[in-house]
């Protein structure tokens, strides 16, 4: 870390800091006078929370919304993609051949097509198939409002349900063929000894690979899975495609209602940002603790 | 090239899926589930987000005022316009309206009603790049480039008057004016008053080239094909708001004044 080390700093990492520095500022300069882009943040915070009149209450608004939803966009697929991811990898790894197989066809298929395109033919294709027929939204709309208030909490409100189940599922099946490559390598990577060593005190294949192999790969796994959740908050933004309201797709709204293009993708980035940052960190930090030694 | 390429996977898919229709009429359907879902995108001031979040604009009192003849709640379903289409005849909503202009195309996958309300085509153009031109004559040139929003009715205007111009088609009528604002491009094709309305807020930089609009577009709402009850209904209510005076007093509010530009910015 950084602060275990003196620092220097030497004539080129100065000369570099004050490329940068030059640089940004040429940027700005360039804004105001080449280009008069015409700066309106004040605006901006009351997009986060406004005073609502009525009531006199902050109350959260698009920024705070979208932001939520992408957190929770990004937890629900990453379970379904560690779900699906773990089974698919265990089965390539240890499976039988057609189990193999079956893995292998699941990690290709996905890999291999662009994510944008598979949150499109699953929203229009397979959610329109099977999702609407269950009519979760009208159940739902039916429901009391203890259950309403939870399902919105979770998931989404009643008007986003279909959509909002269809992107995650869609997300999910998109990072678990990552995660199933991940788990697959890590059980691979596990040394032929300890299969021996576990035979040879007598545990079973089923006891040895639950007991002995699992775990062991679990360690080795945990940090690039976590690796796998930061990039499937930055991934999520792909469903603004089929028009779930997360934070791009609501800033896209509020950018063609407002015009003030640079202030909103220059707030979005900042958000995106300190999420993944915030989370990369606390993986960092975890890794430090507990890291294999 | 990815849009296109999903634009048309979306078409293909959709297609397939109208072969499975023969349903209750919406009418019914709306009525029994005690909500419509409206299907809509953010264009100013047909449908926007205010201040506090909540949608606001021409399109969304229209619906509003719909729904509760209907007696139902009304239900938004924001959408991006170049998919709006597709969403509709699969079912993710049930009715668009988003000022969308009846054309032949559109009419040949979807059903609309009658027109409640008539838009045209307007222009905004850029001082130094476009310097002179004064008519569609000036801009209908190989060295000229125009910004559209994909899918709208200002994208096939702009290919039907300015055939030679290049056109850049954007997802956003934000993207398409920062690209003007850039002086990327020479001009921004676009429903009135919207390029009249920015060429306001940039007098310096922007300025209206032609003066009338150049095209008369109806604007019609859009339902699934084959549900002439739904349509016979939606159609008497427009002749109705017609008739009362409700189209022409929010058509004067949003349009003619700019009263509600405090509640948005």
């Amino acid at each position: 870390m950084l602060n275990n080390r003196n620092l220097k700093f030497s004539t080129v990492d100065i000369a570099v800091i004050i490329v940068i520095i030059a640089a940004i500022a040429l940027f700005f300069s360039r804004m105001n006078t080449i280009l008069e882009y015409r700066w309106q943040w004040e605006t901006i915070p009351s997009y986060f929370f406004f005073l609502d009149a009525e009531t006199g209450n902050l109350k959260a608004n698009i920024f705070v919304k979208g932001f939520i939803v992408t957190v929770k966009l990004s937890i629900w697929s990453t379970f379904i993609g560690f779900f699906l991811g773990t089974i698919s990898g265990v089965m390539g790894a240890r499976g039988s051949f057609e189990q193999r197989i079956i893995s292998r066809i699941y990690v290709e298929t996905i890999r291999n097509i662009p994510s944008l395109v598979l949150v499109i033919i699953f929203y229009y294709f397979v959610s329109s198939q099977f999702l609407d027929l269950l009519r979760l939204d009208s159940c739902l709309r039916n429901s009391s409002e203890g259950i309403q208030q939870i399902t919105r909490f979770l998931f989404a409100g009643p008007e986003e349900i279909n959509a909002f189940i269809s992107a995650v599922i869609a997300l999910g099946l998109y990072e678990g063929a990552y995660v199933s490559e991940i788990v697959r390598g890590g059980i691979i990577s596990i040394s032929r000894g300890q299969w021996e060593a576990s035979f040879s005190i007598g545990l079973s294949k089923t006891k040895t690979f639950l007991l002995v192999i699992l775990p062991q790969t679990f360690r080795k796994v945990a940090f690039p899975l976590a690796g796998q959740f930061i990039s499937t908050i930055k991934d999520s933004a792909i469903v603004s495609v089929i028009s779930i309201q997360e934070l791009t797709f609501q800033s896209m709204e509020l950018m063609a209602a407002t015009f003030l293009t640079f202030e909103i993708w220059t707030t979005v980035t900042i958000l995106y940002f300190i999420l993944t940052f915030t989370v990369s960190n606390l993986v960092a930090f975890l890794e430090k603790k507990y890291a294999l030694r | 090239m990815k849009k296109i390429l999903c634009l048309s996977l979306i078409l293909l898919l959709s297609s397939g899926m109208m072969v499975c229709s023969a349903q209750e009429s919406m009418i019914e359907k709306v009525q029994k589930q005690g909500v419509i879902r409206v299907g809509m995108s953010t264009f100013v001031p047909w449908a926007m987000k205010d201040k506090k979040g909540s949608l606001t604009g021409f399109e969304i009192d229209v619906a509003k005022k719909l729904a509760g003849d209907m007696g139902v709640e009304v239900e938004f379903v924001p959408t991006a316009w170049s998919g709006i289409i597709p969403a509709l005849l699969t079912g993710k909503f049930d009715i668009i309206i988003g000022g969308m202009g009846i054309t032949p195309k559109r009419n040949l996958k979807v059903n609309f009603t009658i027109p409640y309300d008539y838009s045209g085509m307007s222009m905004v153009a850029h001082k130094v790049k476009a310097e002179g031109f004064s008519s569609l004559k000036d801009f209908n040139d190989k060295n000229v480039t125009i910004a559209v929003r994909m899918g709208t009715t200002a994208e096939q205007a702009a290919r039907k008057y300015m055939p030679e111009a290049k056109l850049k088609l954007f997802e956003n009528e934000s993207q398409a004016l920062a690209e003007l604002n850039l002086g990327r491009v020479h001009a921004v094709v676009s429903s009135a008053p919207m390029p009249l309305f920015h060429a306001l807020k940039y007098p310096e930089k922007l300025f209206v080239p032609i003066k009338e609009n150049f095209t008369k577009e109806p604007i019609g709402f859009a339902i699934k094909k084959s549900d002439h009850d739904a349509l016979n209904f939606l159609n008497n209510w427009i002749l109705n708001m017609h008739a009362s005076g409700f189209l022409k007093e929010k058509k004067a509010y949003w349009f003619e004044s700019n009263e509600w530009e405090s509640f948005v910015k």
